[in-house]
Order: structure tokens, then C-alpha cells, then sequence
């Protein structure tokens, strides 16, 4: 058993880290990140105007993040990449290669998740930070960029890293439309083997595991650390109540 | 029942008239008339849930008002201006909470120097030498590369102090600004407050510490029920408070 | 293309028999894996919480596992993979009922598990050691304390993760899918290609959907309000 995966990954290990590249488009685990990072750095920034937008006292701001955000967190991601996949071609007049389709698609998805975890970062912060630099003459934006999100970022470095493991894992959707990343590698490779559907499989899931599982424990760490500045650096008031740290809404798959 | 309006000639400060505030039915300012002159120290006291706190931070808008206006060097602080106006109103408005408030994630000169270097344009340089400066002037200096959370209580409101004074205001307000602190930290706030008043700051200070009244305040102003009741100097405010409910205060402070 | 015209989809009878069907899966899938997980999860539990090096590591493991492979990945290795090293009489078995839908649930109840015995975790670890100290000077024992005192705050504390896991497993049941069990998204996408009113028939799968997990979230957070002891719970 073993014996047959060490066959198999020795024969394919090229094709499961790059896919047909250079012959055909990238692929492989290559892809499974580059589509990952990706989709994190520009859900990022979209995520942060969200963020204000679902803050913000105006009612026509904060009312269609809020529809986005539930029906991100009521649709299955699978309703949502066959919604790109769909309309992103229609939109845009042109065939679009489905990587572009499943980029947009998490970072409309994680997008919204992310905003909700920015969004309970700052609420977290408490109103006396903001009061204090409104006090002094900072305009709202002001006080954003240099007292709250410098502080509330900060605190949600773990689950910003947690969203990206989460990411990850939500790129094995692409599989459905034909986006040539891991997933779809150990299934070219089960198609041509035919015989080993167990041995292959198994190693995309260790596969995975294996790449999560050091993320993950790379988050643990740096949440420790946190934490730990946190107990150190954070105020120490007489009847203080220890702020929770960000709560982590990502989202499972 | 407006309490009676001093004038001490043009040089009004701060100048409230018929301020009035309410949540939903509460009504918590009814109806403040009272004025600030330049260079005056004002301790403002009362029972708690009397509308001190709210009153003060109406001064520089961080609480809106429902009705009447409140002018700070002639300028009406509630009417209609662009957020730019009312940010560069409020940088000449200090302000020293009763929590701090102090930006965790600045260190103390970092704390002091931020807002003038982001809101005034003072050069990074020449900001932090003045921090430096400041946070000297609150006994300081050696902490100044400490985060909040390495700073007592007491430590942590003087560099807050020195945070509203590197904005150069014209006037400083405080909010209970010893009511956090452990008491053997209280000293040393109220004497950076002390050496502000004696330096001619115009004061405007929420607080229960009947001590420094005494002793730093020009005026009283006592505030219950959403109103001024009673406004004197500390010596007839003490020895002679004429409104029964001046009288009740002071005597459950002396138990 | 054509006009948008949900009709076409909700008056045809033939269309609406396949959605009932996908609706119906879909539940079966959803309810039987929540089961299925959350007994597991409590077994998982209950493991981590009694002594033993071995059988704590196991749980952590396990837990390791299935947090942190794709629940896409899992449920291919269920039913491309592990399906295929049955014996041919239990494999046989399988293939005459529904192996999809067993696979699916399986895979999803096995995963779910995962979360759910952490969450629970989670919600008793959140609980101050003072809780069980205070318990035991009364005079409780170990497991009268965990009945009375722990677990009751603990599943409260749990209760918006397990929401929240719940309407995952829920939407999660849709990854199915990709092992061929006719639920909802299946069904979705057969009728696309029968009507080629994709816009549509997207539509009203998303609503559905939707609908059925708002219901999930609001059911949810009406529990976790009764539980707090402020709004008059139970006793």
C-alpha cells in the first residue's frame, strides 16, 4: 500500500506540483496557492470597505453588505461558483479561463467573511479609542487609519491566517468547474491509473493535511504571541474586563 | 431655574446657553446657561447620573445636544460645519478621559506626538522633540518609549494629559479624570492638573476630588438633575452652600 | 437568451417533482450526518476528557485530520476510495442502496464531529476553574459536578459555534454533489440542463437555500437566547 503511493508520487509527483505546465496552463499545488493568496490579498481591501461600509450610519451603505453577508453565510460556496460560472462570462463578453471565475468568487466569499471578522474587531476596540481621537481633531478616517485599524489588524492576524487555511481548503471547489489546481491533478492522475483510486486520493488528502495542518499550527503560534502582548501591553484599568480576542468567523469547508 | 450667569467681561471662553439633552424621555441636560472665562479653572460636581459627564463632552461635540448652543471662543461648537471644521475645532479643545483612552499600540511618545504630526502637520521631528518636552513636564521623560500597558494608571492619564497638551489647546476639559485610578495614583494627576491651572489653562474639570476643588477652582458649578443649582466659589461653597441639595452632597461626602 | 421567466421553472410539474426530490435528500443528508456527528462528537469528548495518553492523542488526531483536509477531499476519499476496498458483498450492498447518500453522510458526519466536539470543548474550557472548585467543596463528585455545574454552562457557551457548524454541515451537504447524490445543488444543475434556464433555476436553488439557512440561524439564535439564564430558560 504504501509501496504503491511512493510509486505513485514518484511517477506524478511533477504533474500534482504543477500540472500540465509548461505544456498547458499552470496547475497542481501551485495553483491551489497562488489561487489561495490571491484571492486573500484582494479580499483583503475589499473586505475593509465592507468592514466601514457595514459600520457606517448610513442605511443605503450598511443594508446590501449586510444582504451580502448573509447570503454569503446562508449559500453554499457550490451555489456561488456555479453563479460565476455563469454569470462572470456574461458579464464580461469574454471566455474567462475558470481560475478568474473561482478568484472572484472567494474573494466575493471571503470578502464577506472577512468583513465580518475586521468588523468585530474594531466593535472589540471599544468606543474610548475612537472618542479619544475624535477629541483630538482626527477626522473619522483619521482615526481609522491611525488608531483603530493599526490596533484591530493587529488583534486579527490569527484569523486572518485561519481565513487563508480556510481559503485553501474552499479552492478544492474549484474542482466542479474545472479550475486546474491540486484536486483536480490527483484526478487526472486517478484517471490515467484507474487501479488505485484509494492511494491517490489518500495522498491528496495528506497532501492537504499537510499544508493546513502546518498553517494552522503557525496560527496557534502567532495567536499565542498575541495574546501574550496583548495580557502585557493591553490597558490596565482598576474593574477592566480582559477583551476577548477577535472571535474567528471563518467560515469551514 | 437657570443658575445665574457670570460675565466676566468679553473674555468667555466657553459660553453655554439653554443647552438641553434627553435620550428617548430622559431628559439629562435641561437647560444649561453658564460661561468660562479665559485663564478660569470650573469643577464641576455633583451627585453621579447628574449629567457632568454628558455636559462635558458636549463642550467639544462629542455628545450632540438637542437644543440651545454652546460657543467656544465665540464660535458655536453645534452648528452645522463640515467634519473638517469640527476636527480642527476639537484640536483646540482638549479633552482627558476618565479611561485614558490612551492607543495601546503607540508607545508613550508615540501616544503624544501622533496627532499633531497626522492632524496639524507639525513635522515628525520637531513633534516628538515636543513630546518628549511634554511628557517631561508631566515627570515622565524616562517612560517615553514604554506602551501604555508598562504604565500605572496614574502614569497612563499624565501621558494623556500631555497627549491633549501637544495639541496646544486654549482650553482643557476633564472627565473624572482620577475616578479610574487606584488612590495612591491620584496625586500625581491632580498636581500635573494643579500646575496646568497655576500656568493660566482655562480649566473646565469634572471630578470628585473636593480637595483639588478647594484648593484650584475658581468657580463651582453644581450640577443635579440636568442642571447648574448652584454656582460659587469654593470658600462659599463649602463653608456655605445655600441650595439644600449643595448641602445634602457635601454632607454625605463628609461621611 | 431568453427572457427571465421563473414560471417556465415553478409551473412546470416535471421540474418541481425534481427540485421536492433534491429538497428532500438534501434534508436526509443534512439531519442523519448532524446525528451522526454530534453523537461522535460527544463519544470524542468524553474520550478527551477521561485519563488516558493514548485515547486523548487519538481524539487530537482525529480532530487534526478533519479539520484540516478539504470536506471536498474527504468525501472523494469515501467514495472514490475507501468504497473501492470493501468486500464485494457489503460494496454490493452499498451500490443497491444509495451508496452516494451513505457515502455523504458518512464523510460529512465524520468531519462534522470534528468541529462540533471542539466546539463543546471549547465551551467547557471557557468555564472558570472556580465553577468546578465551588462544585466539589459542596460536595458534588466529578461527573455530578460535570452534570450539573459544567456541562450545562458549557453547552450554553457552545451553543453559537454549534449553530454555526450546524449551518455549515447544512450548506456543506451540497459538496454531495461532486459523488453523484441527487440532493439540491444536483438537482439544481439537472434541471438546468433540461430547461437551459440557468438564471432562473439558480435563482430559486439559491433562495431555497438561503431560506433554509436563515431558518437554521434564526432557530439558532433563538436558542441560544432561551439558554441564557437572564431570559428565563428552563428551571
Amino acid at each position: 500500500m504504501i509501496h504503491d503511493m511512493i510509486a505513485i508520487i514518484d511517477e506524478y509527483w511533477l504533474l500534482l506540483l504543477i500540472g500540465q505546465y509548461p505544456n498547458g496552463p499552470l496547475g497542481g499545488l501551485a495553483n491551489t496557492l497562488i489561487l489561495s493568496a490571491l484571492s486573500i490579498v484582494i479580499a483583503f481591501p475589499f473586505a475593509i470597505l465592507l468592514a466601514f461600509a457595514r459600520l457606517s450610519s448610513y442605511r443605503a451603505l450598511r443594508w446590501p453588505v449586510t444582504v451580502l453577508v448573509y447570503v454569503t453565510r446562508g449559500v453554499p460556496l457550490l451555489m456561488l461558483v456555479l453563479w460565476s460560472y455563469f454569470l462572470v462570462p456574461l458579464l464580461t463578453g469574454a471566455d474567462v479561463p475558470s481560475f478568474l471565475t473561482m478568484l472572484a468568487t472567494l474573494v466575493v466569499y471571503q470578502g464577506a467573511f472577512l468583513s465580518e471578522i475586521i468588523r468585530a474587531g474594531i466593535v472589540a476596540l471599544g468606543q474610548g479609542q475612537m472618542d479619544a481621537a475624535r477629541a483630538l481633531g482626527h477626522s473619522w478616517f483619521g482615526a481609522m487609519r491611525y488608531v483603530i485599524l493599526p490596533q484591530a489588524l493587529y488583534n486579527m492576524i490569527p484569523s486572518m491566517l485561519s481565513t487563508f487555511v480556510a481559503t485553501i481548503k474552499d479552492t478544492t471547489l474549484g474542482y466542479v468547474i474545472n479550475v486546474p489546481d491540486l484536486t483536480f491533478a490527483a484526478s487526472q492522475v486517478n484517471n490515467q491509473l484507474l487501479t488505485q483510486p484509494f492511494q491517490v486520493f489518500l495522498i491528496l488528502a495528506l497532501t492537504y493535511y499537510v499544508i493546513c495542518w502546518s498553517l494552522t499550527a503557525l496560527t496557534n503560534v502567532v495567536e499565542r504571541r498575541i495574546t501574550r502582548r496583548r495580557a502585557g501591553l493591553g490597558p490596565r484599568r482598576r474593574g477592566e474586563i480582559a477583551l476577548p480576542l477577535t472571535p474567528k468567523v471563518t467560515e469551514q469547508l | 431655574m437657570t443658575a445665574p450667569v457670570s460675565n466676566i467681561g468679553n473674555d468667555q471662553t466657553i459660553r453655554l446657553a439653554d443647552v438641553r439633552k434627553s435620550y428617548g424621555d430622559y431628559d439629562v441636560l435641561k437647560g444649561i446657561d453658564a460661561t468660562v472665562a479665559r485663564g478660569e479653572v470650573v469643577v464641576i460636581c455633583g451627585p453621579s447620573g447628574s449629567g457632568k459627564s454628558t455636559l462635558i463632552r458636549t463642550v467639544n461635540r462629542l455628545e450632540e445636544i438637542n437644543s440651545g448652543s454652546i460657543f467656544f471662543e465665540g464660535q458655536d461648537v453645534h452648528a452645522p460645519m463640515s467634519g473638517r471644521d469640527l476636527n480642527r475645532l476639537r484640536s483646540r479643545i482638549g479633552f482627558v478621559f476618565q479611561s485614558f483612552n490612551l492607543f495601546p499600540h503607540l508607545s508613550a511618545v508615540d501616544n503624544v506626538a501622533m496627532s499633531p504630526i497626522r492632524v496639524k502637520g507639525v513635522p515628525a521631528a520637531e513633534a516628538r522633540e515636543k513630546a518628549l518636552k511634554l511628557l517631561d513636564r508631566v515627570g515622565l521623560r524616562e517612560k517615553a518609549e514604554s506602551y501604555p500597558a508598562q504604565l500605572s494608571g496614574g502614569q497612563q492619564q499624565r501621558v494623556a494629559i500631555a497627549r491633549a497638551l501637544a495639541m496646544e489647546p486654549p482650553v482643557m476639559l476633564f472627565d473624572e479624570p482620577t475616578s479610574a485610578l487606584d488612590p495612591e495614583m491620584v496625586g500625581e494627576v491632580l498636581s500635573v492638573m494643579k500646575s496646568l491651572a497655576a500656568e493660566g489653562m482655562t480649566m473646565m474639570c469634572v471630578t470628585h476630588e473636593m480637595g483639588f476643588a478647594r484648593d484650584v477652582a475658581d468657580r463651582i458649578w453644581f450640577i443635579d438633575g440636568g442642571q447648574i443649582i448652584e454656582t460659587a466659589t469654593p470658600e462659599d461653597f463649602f463653608k456655605n452652600p445655600k441650595h439644600p441639595r449643595a448641602q445634602r452632597f457635601l454632607a454625605d461626602l463628609r461621611h | 437568451m431568453k427572457g427571465f421567466d421563473l414560471a417556465a421553472i415553478l409551473g412546470n410539474a416535471e421540474y418541481m417533482a425534481m427540485l421536492a426530490h433534491g429538497i428532500q435528500i438534501t434534508f436526509v443528508i443534512a439531519i442523519c450526518s448532524w446525528l451522526l456527528a454530534m453523537s461522535l462528537a460527544l463519544v470524542l469528548l468524553a474520550i478527551r476528557f477521561s485519563p488516558g495518553r493514548i485515547g486523548n492523542s487519538a481524539v487530537a488526531a482525529y480532530v487534526s485530520y478533519h479539520r484540516n483536509v478539504p470536506t471536498l477531499v474527504q468525501l472523494m476519499l469515501w467514495y472514490f476510495g475507501i468504497y473501492t476496498l470493501l468486500p464485494s458483498g457489503i460494496a454490493d450492498w452499498l451500490s443497491a442502496h444509495s451508496a452516494e447518500m451513505v457515502f455523504a453522510i458518512i464523510g460529512l458526519g465524520l468531519c462534522q464531529a470534528a468541529y462540533f466536539s471542539e466546539d463543546l470543548r471549547s465551551g467547557l474550557r471557557s468555564i472558570s476553574p472556580g465553577q468546578m472548585e465551588a462544585a466539589r467543596a459542596l460536595g458534588h463528585g466529578y461527573i455530578s459536578a460535570m452534570r450539573y455545574v459544567l456541562i450545562p454552562q458549557g453547552v450554553r457557551n457552545a451553543l453559537p459555534a454549534l449553530v454555526n457548524h450546524s449551518v455549515s454541515l447544512f450548506k456543506n451537504s451540497s459538496l454531495a454533489i461532486v459523488i453523484g447524490a441527487p440532493e439540491l445543488s444536483h438537482a439544481v444543475k439537472e434541471i438546468e440542463n433540461l430547461s437551459f434556464r440557468t438564471f432562473e433555476i439558480y435563482l430559486i436553488g439559491t433562495v431555497l437555500y438561503l431560506v433554509f439557512s436563515l431558518i437554521i440561524m434564526a432557530a439558532g439564535a433563538w436558542l441560544t437566547w432561551r439558554a441564557d439564564p437572564l431570559n428565563g430558560a428552563s428551571r
